[in-house]
Formats: structure tokens, sequence, C-alpha cells
């Protein structure tokens, strides 16, 4: 379980000072799924990011983040990379710039296998292959350089690469939200999956409220930086108490939303 | 792939082409008797004559030019005037000493640029980034021979640490090793003085287009993933950033050319750099143009190499037809 | 709110004063020698002598030196006696252990023009020493009390000037001719300038008509330009200047022609792509709507727009076409008679500066040439941030 408490985060520039995060806390209990909602700016990537212990320098950060009785925040750099990717991994938006251009989809993902988890060469590549097919990708695309595939397919391998190592949390910063929409729903479809099968805890974040109370357990309304609202998605679609939340449920039901 | 090498052909024989025909127009809008840029003034009036037959300057224009086009393609540059022996025999045993000092430069400034452009894209602010910065500047803005003319005032004149001129010593030192040792210590200062000037600008360029790519997700990613920071740096960012590199490596050749004329001649260095301006300086003029050639022809297959090395780190430019799948 | 302007633009004014200005203040021509030969700054430390002058005339009969250096390059002793009626005199040198020479003697009346240079033969004859030795340790043997006086009859009129030429000079020293570097540096600024400047200019408005013409017109004409500016670009330029200014001569003009010829093709590429940026842009399409001439949008709309990039590139180029030239001169490919840094450079280093270990013939021009590229490289800096604040302290490559 990875329990974040009282955490702020606040970036300094040399002309001023913006608070990103302020006084969040939160429970992503193992192999629960959780989805944080709210709208572009609010400060939903600097708390996920946070987990990982990967935002800029300049960010200034108070608060924990606890996993197994250490504080991620204040970790050893050893830990913190043996923590990375076999503990908690992300998934990014794959469509626009996850992958390195220059090296095979292959390669990248062989190379957390080979790096992290020790694996030969050949190993590697055999659980490349299938780790492909879980996705729904065709092992031949191994051989394929990021710019040759489409978005979605870019998105799957992200995807794929971020199982590799079967880590407890699946971090995934809107990981549908550069794809149309029926390559969102397939996608939106393997992530889960993937989560369910291996009984890994996902942490969603998206400014897609219906979407995300569709997948999560769990739903945390984020606004300005502070959690306005938590609770089980039913009730909080159900009966929203904070305006933010409501604004953010008319705006899907206005274009056709569920709601 | 095979579309890219047809194109990068067709450049490199264009340049050529206008190499061969600027050595050729040039020597002959000169005022006065074409043949007395050709051919030696000192000739009798019936050599002359012959000569003209041998050069076909008494045909038309662009037959001259292909005969022309040929003897360039074949290295056949005439008789100099100043030597009165064959130019290809004075310049075959100069080009090995342009190559190597153009060869050492490059390799070393790039090694030495690229890796403090790293290291100072990695550590904003840092004492290396200072150092690349300062570094830069004076390599944009200081004349290379007024560096060179100190370096050798303090370096082989006040302290006689390296030669004052020449590739070798004289006499030649006996022995394989301690001729090779000589050269390389004849090399140094020239190599030297060229790295000096030219891993600051090679710094700057490599730190800002890491600086670029060390901002874009999937260095993020690679970070996310625990490698270790040399591994994100390196196999990921560097990776990425070399395709640039390379597009700036080939248009910094040219310059790095004509550094090299002036190397040599303020270290009075057996190269075709020194070579062309004698020629220029004691009017053998068919020299000259030989001279030019040869640097033109230098450039030409560095910029090949230097393009061979963009296919192999660019994958975009492997497949080309398969991209729009 | 008056805005202090930036440093570079201060100090291109005062060079400019200077390159304007100071070369009338010189006293004598800067190719006039004026010490020994390689004679280190004054400032240096070291046993040599300052140059010495002094005027011999009816009332200052007797010049006391007190000489406290090794003997002086040379000595001369220039100008003219009148004397009223016959007379008797002659110029006497006395040396500290009190020997004396007579340097010259004069018998009659009216003119006696005295012109001695301590290297002529009959200097030496009138000393008794053979042509080939030297004069100056005979007439200086040692440290202390030299006199020079007229002894006999007295003129009535007239002067002579003793010099001795110094083993330091100035602020700079001198050159293989034993010319002052400072007023040599100083005649060079306006080289620099000159050539630097014009040749930009025009390589600019090559580059502005080429770039804005191939920008707006596209199709087979852009890609052609463009084509002909990617291969000049992989040509080594310096040997093409050097061939062309061995064929064509070394004259200043026609070395800012040539290089305005060859320097063109930046300025080009960037005013094209401003160009091809403008014609797409909505109110140029809006112009060509209402009727618009190409050539009405290009001259009074595309060209305002580019000028401001244009000032910037001018800056820009400038310390290349002022390298170009320097390496140029430097390389002995320029008019031996202009005074210029690169040409500075290259008789100290094919005049034997080396041997001299004459560093003061290195440093000045160097530094000179280095300080100017600096200023025009922060002035073009300066006017892109004007033009474009976003680039504000961001490392421009």
């Amino acid at each position: 379980m990875i329990a974040v408490r009282n955490l702020s985060v606040t970036y300094r520039t040399a002309a001023r000072s913006v608070q990103a995060v302020t006084d969040v806390s939160l429970n992503l209990p193992k192999g629960s799924i959780t989805a944080i909602v709210g709208e572009s700016g609010g400060g939903k990537s600097s708390l996920v990011y946070g987990i990982l212990r990967l935002l800029p320098p300049q960010a200034k950060v108070s608060g924990s983040i606890i996993y197994d009785g250490t504080d991620i925040l204040s970790a050893k750099e050893s830990w913190l990379r043996d923590f990375r990717w076999k503990k908690a991994a992300l998934v990014t938006q794959g469509a626009m710039n996850s992958l390195t251009p220059v090296l095979t989809v292959g390669y990248q993902i062989g190379e957390v296998l080979r790096i992290r988890l020790g694996l030969s060469r050949k190993e590697a590549d055999k659980r490349t292959a299938e780790l492909l097919g879980m996705t729904n990708l065709s092992p031949e695309y191994a051989k394929r350089y990021p710019h040759e595939l489409s978005g979605g397919q870019k998105q799957r391998v992200v995807i794929a690469m971020a199982v590799a190592c079967s880590p407890e949390l699946l971090i995934a910063d809107e990981p549908t939200s550069a794809l149309d929409v029926i390559t969102q729903a397939e996608v939106a479809a393997t992530l889960l999956d993937m989560v369910r099968e291996k009984g890994m805890g996902l942490l969603l974040v998206s400014h897609d409220l219906p979407l995300a109370a569709s997948l999560c357990e769990n739903l945390a309304v984020m606004h300005k930086g502070r959690i306005v609202e938590t609770g089980p998605p039913e009730k909080i679609l159900g009966s929203p108490s904070h305006p933010h939340t409501k604004e953010l449920l008319s705006a899907f039901s206005l274009i056709g939303g569920p709601g | 792939m095979r579309s890219y090498w047809i194109r990068r052909a067709i450049g490199a024989a264009a340049v050529l082409l206008l190499v061969i025909a600027a050595n050729f127009f040039l020597f002959r809008i000169m005022p006065g008797d074409v043949v007395s840029s050709i051919v030696d003034p000192r000739f009798s009036p019936e050599a002359k004559e012959r000569m003209r037959e041998v050069f076909g300057l008494d045909q038309p224009l662009l037959r001259q030019f292909v005969i022309y086009v040929r003897r360039m393609l074949t290295f056949d540059f005439g008789i100099s005037f100043l030597s009165q022996r064959p130019i290809w025999d004075e310049l075959r045993s100069r080009v090995p000493n342009t190559i190597a000092l153009l060869g050492s430069a490059l390799l070393i400034s790039s090694a030495l640029g690229t890796w403090l452009g790293v290291q100072a894209a990695r550590k904003r602010g840092g004492i290396t980034e200072k150092v690349v910065l300062i570094s830069g500047s004076i390599s944009f803005s200081f004349p290379s021979f007024f560096v060179q003319l100190v370096l050798l005032l303090f370096l082989a004149y006040t302290l006689p640490v390296f030669p004052l001129r020449g590739s070798v010593s004289i006499p030649v030192p006996q022995g394989a090793i301690d001729r090779m040792l000589d050269y390389i210590w004849h090399l140094l200062l020239p190599a030297g003085s060229l790295v000096l000037l030219g891993f600051g600008s090679w710094a700057i360029y490599v730190r800002n287009l890491m600086v670029k790519t060390l901002g874009e997700d999937f260095i993020l990613l690679a970070r996310a993933k625990g490698f270790s920071e040399s591994r994100v740096l390196w196999n990921h960012a560097f990776r990425s950033a070399l395709p640039p590199i390379l597009t700036i490596f080939l248009l910094a050749l040219p310059g790095i050319v004509s550094g090299a004329v002036i190397t040599e001649t303020v270290f009075s260095l057996h190269g075709v750099g020194k070579y062309l301006l004698d020629s220029i300086m004691g009017h053998d003029y068919p020299a000259a143009g030989a001279a030019f050639y040869i640097l033109g022809l230098l450039t030409i297959i560095s910029n090949l190499a230097a393009d061979a090395a963009y296919a192999i780190a660019d994958p975009r430019i492997k497949v080309g037809r398969r991209a729009g799948m | 709110m008056i805005k202090i302007p930036r440093w570079s633009f201060i100090t291109f004014f005062l060079i400019l004063v200077i390159a304007v200005f100071a070369p009338m203040g010189l006293s004598r021509s800067p190719q006039e020698t004026v010490a020994k030969p390689f004679a280190p700054p004054a400032w240096t430390g070291g046993d040599a002598p300052p140059p010495f002058s002094a005027v011999l005339s009816p009332s200052q009969g007797i010049v006391v030196l007190d000489w406290e250096w090794e003997a002086p390059e040379n000595i001369s002793i220039k100008g003219e006696l009148v004397f009223e009626g016959y007379s008797v005199s002659k110029l006497v040198w006395t040396t500290p252990d009190g020997r004396t020479f007579t340097l010259a003697s004069f018998q009659g009346s009216g003119k006696w023009p005295l012109d001695l240079d301590g290297r002529d033969i009959t200097f030496k004859t009138a000393l008794g020493i053979p042509p080939l030795a030297n004069a100056l340790p005979l007439l200086f043997p040692s440290r202390g009390e030299h006199r020079v006086s007229i002894e006999g009859d007295i003129p009535s009129g007239g002067s002579l000037n003793l010099t001795l030429p110094g083993g330091k000079w100035g602020l700079m020293g001198t050159d293989q001719r034993g010319r002052d570097v400072l007023a040599l540096f100083i005649m060079g600024i306006r080289v620099s300038l000159l050539v630097g400047i014009s040749a930009t200019l025009l390589a600019s408005f090559f580059g502005l008509s080429i770039g804005l013409t191939s920008g707006y017109l596209g199709g087979v004409v852009d890609s052609l330009v463009m084509r002909t500016v990617d291969v000049l670009l992989s040509i080594p330029v310096l040997p093409i200047l050097m061939v062309i200014v061995g064929i064509w001569g070394k004259g200043l003009w026609q070395l800012v022609i040539i290089l305005g010829l060859f320097s063109w093709m930046g300025t080009a590429r960037t005013v094209r792509s401003l160009a091809l940026s403008l014609r797409e842009s909505c109110y140029v399409e809006n112009l060509r709507s209402i009727g618009a001439s190409p050539w009405y949008i290009l001259y009074r709309h595309l060209l305002p727009e580019a000028m401001p990039v244009l000032l910037a590139t001018i800056s820009l180029g400038v310390p290349g076409a002022i390298l170009a030239e320097a390496g140029l001169s430097f390389l002995g490919l320029s008019d031996p008679r202009v005074i210029s840094w690169g040409r500075m450079l290259h008789e100290a280093h094919g005049f034997g500066a080396f041997t001299a270990g004459a560093w003061w013939l290195i440093i000045p021009p160097g530094i000179g040439i280095s300080i100017i590229c600096l200023v025009f490289l922060d002035m073009g800096r300066s006017i892109e941030e004007m033009a474009d604040p976003r680039l504000k302290g961001s490392l421009r490559q």
C-alpha cells in the first residue's frame, strides 16, 4: 500500500512560484483501482509523478509518500531505482513522445527486462514477444521503430513495457486521451485486462470523469491542487457534493456522455 | 534507404562538379592570355604551342571542360610552374598530413565537445556548463591563427616544448617508432590548437540539443523505469540527439577544412593547404587549382562519411517506404 | 524612462570614434621608423634605453646625456647651423672616460647643414673606424655622462636635433621595421570596420534579394536557390577566397566584393523562411485578395517585417567578414600597403617576431579582432532580443 500524507508541491521559477498540489492525503491499497480526475493543470500529474519522485528539480515538495514503511520522497537513490518500475510503473500518453525515437520497440521493452530483471537477451526477446501478444500486438512489431506505429499501437507498447516487471501499482497518466474514441475503448480494455489478470493496483489520472468512473473502485476529484471529493464512483456520480465535480459531470453530459 | 543514398550521391556529385567548374572557369577568366594561366610563361613559343594542343586550348570551351573534368578525376593535374614536377607527385605526399591534422582534430574535438556538452546539459548551472559557455564564445570570436600564434609563441618559442615549424624534424629520426613519435610531436600543437578552438562551439551545440532532448517524455519514462542516470543520459537522450548532432557536424566541416589551411600556414606543415597558399603566392595556377580540388574532394568525402553515420543513427531514414503504414 | 544601452553599443561607438578620429591625431605617419626594430613596449622591464632626443642651438651649445644603459642602436644628428662671418667650429663627442671624438667640423660662413647617421660610412671614417664596424660602442664605451658640444665659434642661428632611437617604445613597442605598433594598431581598426561592415552589407543585400524572391516565388526558383545555397555551404569558403584573391588581386574593394559574394547564403536562408511563413499568413493573403501586386507586398510588407531580423543578421555577420579579412591578410593575401590587423599578424609571423620573442606584435591585433567580433555578436543578439523578446536570456546558436 502507498500512503500519500499532506503532500504539497510548489514550482519555483525566478519570477514566481506556483503551488500545484496543496496538502493532499490519499491511500492506495494494494490491488485497488483508484482514479484521480480534475481539469488539466489541477495538480493531478504533479501528485502522481511525486509517487515516482520524478518531479523536476525546481519543484519543492513537502509531506510524505510512504511505501512499506519507507518515505519515497527521502529514500536513498538506490532504493528509489529499485522501487521504480518493479513496484510502481508508469503509463504515459504513449501517442505523444513516450518512446525513444531511435530505438526499436523490442529493444525498449527488452531493455527493461534485461536491466531490471536481469534476463538474458534470448529470454528477454521471448518475453517481449509475449508481452506484445498480451497487448494484442503481433510479435513482429518488436523490430519496428516508434515512428512506424500508430498512436494506439504506441500506447499498447507503453502498456506492455509498464507491465514487464509485474509492478504492484500501475500509474496511468491520461493513457487514452490522445487517441480516437474507438482506440480509446480498446486501449482502456487492454489496460483493465492486464490489471485484473495480474492483480496489479491501478492509479488512473484523467480529465474524463465518466471514463474514470467506469473503470475505478475509488474516485478522487481534484481541483486547484486539492482533493475536494473522494469515494466510490457510484456515490460521487449519483450525488456530487462539490461544485467542481458537478462541473466536470455536466461538461460530459453536454456532449452526450453517460450522464 | 536507397533513395536516401541516391540523393546523397547526386548532392556529392553536384558539389564535385561545382568545385571542378569553379576551378576551370576561375583560372580562365583571368586577365591576359589563357595559356599563361595554364602553361608556364617561361616556356618557348613552340613549347607553348604544343601545350595548347595537349590541353585542347584551341578547341571549343565545352570540349575543353570535358577534357578538364577527365583530367581532374584521374588526378592528372599537369606540371607545376614552380618545381617543374608533376603536381600530383607533390600533392601525394601532403595529403596524408592534411588528413592526419583534420582527422585527429575532428575526432578529438568532437569527442571532447560531446562529452562536455552532455555533462553540461545534465548539470545545468554547474562548472562544466560555465566552462562550455566560455570556451564556446571564445571559439566564436577569436581568430584561429591568433590563438595559434600565441600558443606557438609561448609553447614553442618561450618554452620550447613543441617544434616551431614543420611536420618532421630535420634530420628525420631513425627507426619507425621514433619517426612516428616525432610526427606526433609535430602534430600535437597544430591539432591541439584546432581542438582547443573547436570543442567549445561543439559542446555548446551538443548541450543545447541535449537540454531539449532531456525535457522529452521518453526521458521521463526512462527515469521511471529505474535505469541508471548514465543509461538514461547516453542510451536514450544522447542516442536520440545524435542525428541533429551529425547534421551540425556536416555543417561545420567546410569551416574546419578552411581552418586547416590556416593552421598549416601558421605551423608551416607539409600539407595541402600550405601548398595552396604557396602556389597562389608563386602564381603557380595549375598547382593552386589542384590543391583547391583536393581540399574540395576531402570535404566531399567527409560529407559522405557523415551522411553514412547519419543513416545509421537515424532509423527514420532507413525505412522511408514502410513509414506510411 | 531612458534605457541604458548594452555595453556593446557603447563600445562600438567608442571604437567608431577611435577609428575615425585617432588616425588624425597621430603626429607622424605610422609607416615611419620610431625606434629600433622589435623594441619592446616602454612599460616592460629590462635594460634597454628609452628613446632620447635633444636640441643643440646657439643658446644651448652643449647636451649632457646621463647614459645608464648599453650603447643605443643608432645615433642621428640632423639640422642646420648658421654662422655670421668666417667661423671655425666643430661638433665634439665626449665619453665618460674623457675621450673626445670630432663628429663633424665646419670652416667658413653661412649655413652648415648636417645629417649625421651612426650607420653611415662617412660618419665611421670620420671616427677612424672601418666601414663595417659599429660606431656606437665606441661612442658609448661605458655608462655615465656623455656630452655633445659645439666648440669653437658660436653660431648665430639654426639648431641641431640629436636623436637616439630607444630600445623600448611607447605603449606597444615597435615592429620589425621599427614602426610604432600602437599607430599601426589604430590604423588597423579602420580596415577591419570598413571591410567587415561593407562586405556584410553587400552580402545582406544579396541575401535579402535572393531570399525574398526565392521565398515569395517558391516552386522551382525556390528549390533551385536552396540547392545552390546547400552546395555553396558545403564547400570550404577560405580556399575559394584565396584562389579568387590570388587571381583578381589583393585590393581592399576587391576583397569586399568577393567576401560579399560568398557570404549571402545564411541571410538568404533566414529571409526565405521568414518570407515563406509570411506568405502563408492571413494578412498577406488578404492583401493578395484585394489585388495588391506581388512587388507591392514584397517591398511594403515583407521587407519591413524582415527588417529587425535582417539587422540582427548583419550584426551577427560582421564578425565572419572581419575574421575572413583577417584570415586572408594573415595568409599574406592582402595589399601590403594597407595596414590591417591581419597584415600585422602576417608580418609578425613572417618576419621573425618569434625569434625576437615579440609578443607585442601578436597580442594587440589579435585582441583587437576578438573585441570587435564580440561587440558585433553582442549587438546582434540584443537586436534579436528586441525584435523577439522570447530569446532573452536564452542561448541562441
